[in-house]
């Protein structure tokens, strides 16, 4: 087992409405995910809230504002507050998304997507080695849900994910939802996201809902995991085994409990795919045995 | 040239794009354009069409259409975060009206802090300038009043003096305790007596409820004062300050001892047994508050 990326099991974003239950509670959930910048803050609430959680479950810090395809330079105000947090919270990992969201010193706070070209990717893959020196440690990246394709790229999106984290030796977090949401966006086949990516990059699965626009699926978080996104998830549990995973859920948050059995049916499914593999595997050895013999 | 793609499947090599860095201006720009990508192409005189030449378009959504999604999420994103901070203004002035408003304060004061939290630091002083508060200038002091209380929401941690803490003192070393604030406390001054409008649109609102200021109360009138605003514990308060206070808090912000706020309050007393007792009675009243740090606690630093 990596104990650079040890197996987490099963967890969920933390989230606002759930703060007080999960410290007064502590439900039976294996580990939590943060939203960095929520915490990267002197004091209060937010920090008092962590540190109760840390006291007893492992912790993700998961952020959104790292930027890492922008072409403005790295944020050292941000990068120092995050070694930071990190060094007082010892999180099991650090990750965030193979994105843009800043220009001209200006935020969007959103996810923009990045043309998968030569040029972006030689710079993704230069910033992420950066950012890990300045945390020391690995980080791992993860796919965002798109609403456009640039005319110009020269890679699938899974082929410019995989060689990120080839050339920048990071770890990859596999959003399921958003494999599911940009495969239907663009006509992309889910399965060959899944296929293109490797096995031993993956470090963490998100799982979570989103919403149909009729012209477009939109990344909400807003909803329960879809059928869809379970069987892609059974089948991401085929390729990559069981790796640590959590529900996100951002908007119109349901309660703790709901989340929380969210959590259980990953783990089931989980359960049930690693255990007909092995029986599969069982099955195959002991065919060959008999022939063998 | 050919290229060989469809859609993330299969990609060829195409010839060269622009750079990466073209790429995000032009589409930072479309996206954080106020009234979407068509007219941002329009204003530019470019055609829509133009912009497939980036973005690729399909049967379902054309390239303006995808990168409005962006840019919806962009605007309807802040919107959001900055209705909830400052939901009593959207109170007052009504949904549409705080849209249009923060349409203008996105294009005055673009976000450039990585957390959305910073977002609305800008709101209150541009609050002040918008001719939304030329008839109703409290406006500005009431969106400061609660933008000052979230920042202290999750400013920095202190452990507060205690009452249990001076009784302990030999009484001969009172005149000599260090007092100062803890460091998540500020004062506000205010041209208008805000704090039962405040109060008033504290209660949650019905549905759809846009509060007109008579339904919640009078137009706070004209009267100057001064907030003190902090954090005890995890809970943030406010209250208007005495006028002595007025005068002590910058001493304590400094640091002081107990001593000089006697002083201070012999300036004001008519002899000094009086001045004794409301040096006491603040004392008390700090301490009650949970507004001075103890003596373990760092000297803060100043927040603005």
């Amino acid at each position: 087992m990596s104990t650079e990326f040890p197996a987490l099991g099963h967890g969920i974003g933390l989230r606002p409405p759930h703060y007080a239950e999960v410290i007064e509670d502590h439900p039976p959930v294996d580990w939590f995910e943060v939203i960095t910048e929520n915490f990267m803050v002197a004091g209060g609430n937010p920090r008092h809230v962590l540190r109760k959680v840390r006291e007893r479950y492992p912790v993700v810090l998961h952020g959104v504002s790292l930027s890492i395809g922008s072409v403005d330079p790295l944020d050292e105000k941000y990068l120092t507050g995050l070694v930071a947090l990190a060094d007082e919270i010892e999180p099991a990992w650090i990750s965030d998304h193979l994105c843009w969201s800043s220009f001209g010193g200006h935020t969007g706070h959103d996810l923009w997507p990045l043309p998968f070209t030569e040029e972006a990717l030689g710079h993704v893959v230069r910033r992420v080695q950066t950012v890990q020196e300045r945390l020391r440690r690995r980080i791992i990246i993860e796919n965002v849900s798109s609403y456009l394709e640039f005319g110009h790229s020269t890679l699938p999106e899974w082929e410019f994910l995989s060689e990120v984290a080839r050339r920048a030796d990071c770890g990859l977090l596999l959003d399921v939802n958003n494999v599911f949401v940009s495969a239907h966006n663009h006509g992309f086949e889910a399965a060959r996201f899944l296929a293109g990516i490797p096995v031993e990059r993956v470090k963490q699965i998100h799982l979570a809902g989103h919403r149909d626009e009729g012209t477009h699926l939109l990344d909400t978080h807003d909803h329960a995991v879809c059928d869809g996104v379970w069987d892609l998830y059974r089948a991401a549990v085929r390729r990559f085994g069981a790796v640590a995973t959590i529900i996100e859920r951002d908007d119109d948050i349901p309660p703790l409990s709901e989340v929380l059995a969210e959590s259980r049916q990953a783990a089931a499914i989980e359960g049930e795919v690693l255990t007909a593999l092995a029986s599969s595997a069982e099955a195959r050895s002991n065919v060959a045995g008999t022939h063998v013999g | 040239m050919s290229r060989e793609r469809m859609s993330g499947e299969t990609v060829g090599r195409s010839a060269a794009g622009p750079p990466l860095a073209e790429v995000q201006a032009h589409l930072y720009d479309l996206i954080t354009a106020p009234e979407g990508a068509a007219k941002r192409l329009a204003e530019l005189r470019r055609a829509p069409h133009d912009l497939e030449a980036l973005v690729r378009s399909s049967g379902r959504l054309s390239a303006v259409e995808r990168v409005d999604v962006y840019a919806n999420m962009y605007f309807f994103r802040i919107l959001e975060v900055l209705g909830d901070e400052f939901a009593k203004i959207v109170r007052l002035i009504g949904a549409e009206v705080f849209h249009n408003l923060i349409t203008d304060y996105l294009l005055a004061h673009r976000p450039a802090h990585p957390s959305l939290r910073e977002v609305g630091a800008r709101l209150p002083a541009y609050l002040a300038t918008h001719p939304l508060t030329e008839d109703r200038p409290w406006l500005s002091e009431l969106a400061r009043l609660d933008r000052l209380r979230f920042d202290l929401f999750d400013g920095p941690d202190a452990e507060a003096l205690t009452l249990e803490a001076v009784r302990a003192m030999p009484p001969e070393s009172l005149p000599e305790l260090a007092l100062r604030t803890v460091p998540c406390l500020a004062t506000l001054a205010t041209e208008f007596a805000i704090a039962p409008l405040w109060r008033a649109l504290e209660t949650p609102a019905a549905s759809g409820h846009r509060a007109e200021v008579g339904g919640e109360g009078e137009p706070p009138p004209r009267s100057s004062g001064t907030f003190l605003v902090w954090r005890k514990d995890l809970t943030v308060f406010h209250r208007v300050l005495d006028a002595d206070e007025i005068v002590c808090l910058p001493l304590l912000q400094a640091g002081t001892t107990f001593a000089a706020i006697c002083d201070r309050a012999l300036a004001d007393a008519a002899d000094s047994g009086v001045a004794a007792r409301r040096a006491f009675e603040l004392l008390a009243r700090w301490i009650d508050d949970g507004a001075l740090a103890s003596a373990k606690t760092a000297r803060p630093a100043s927040r603005r």
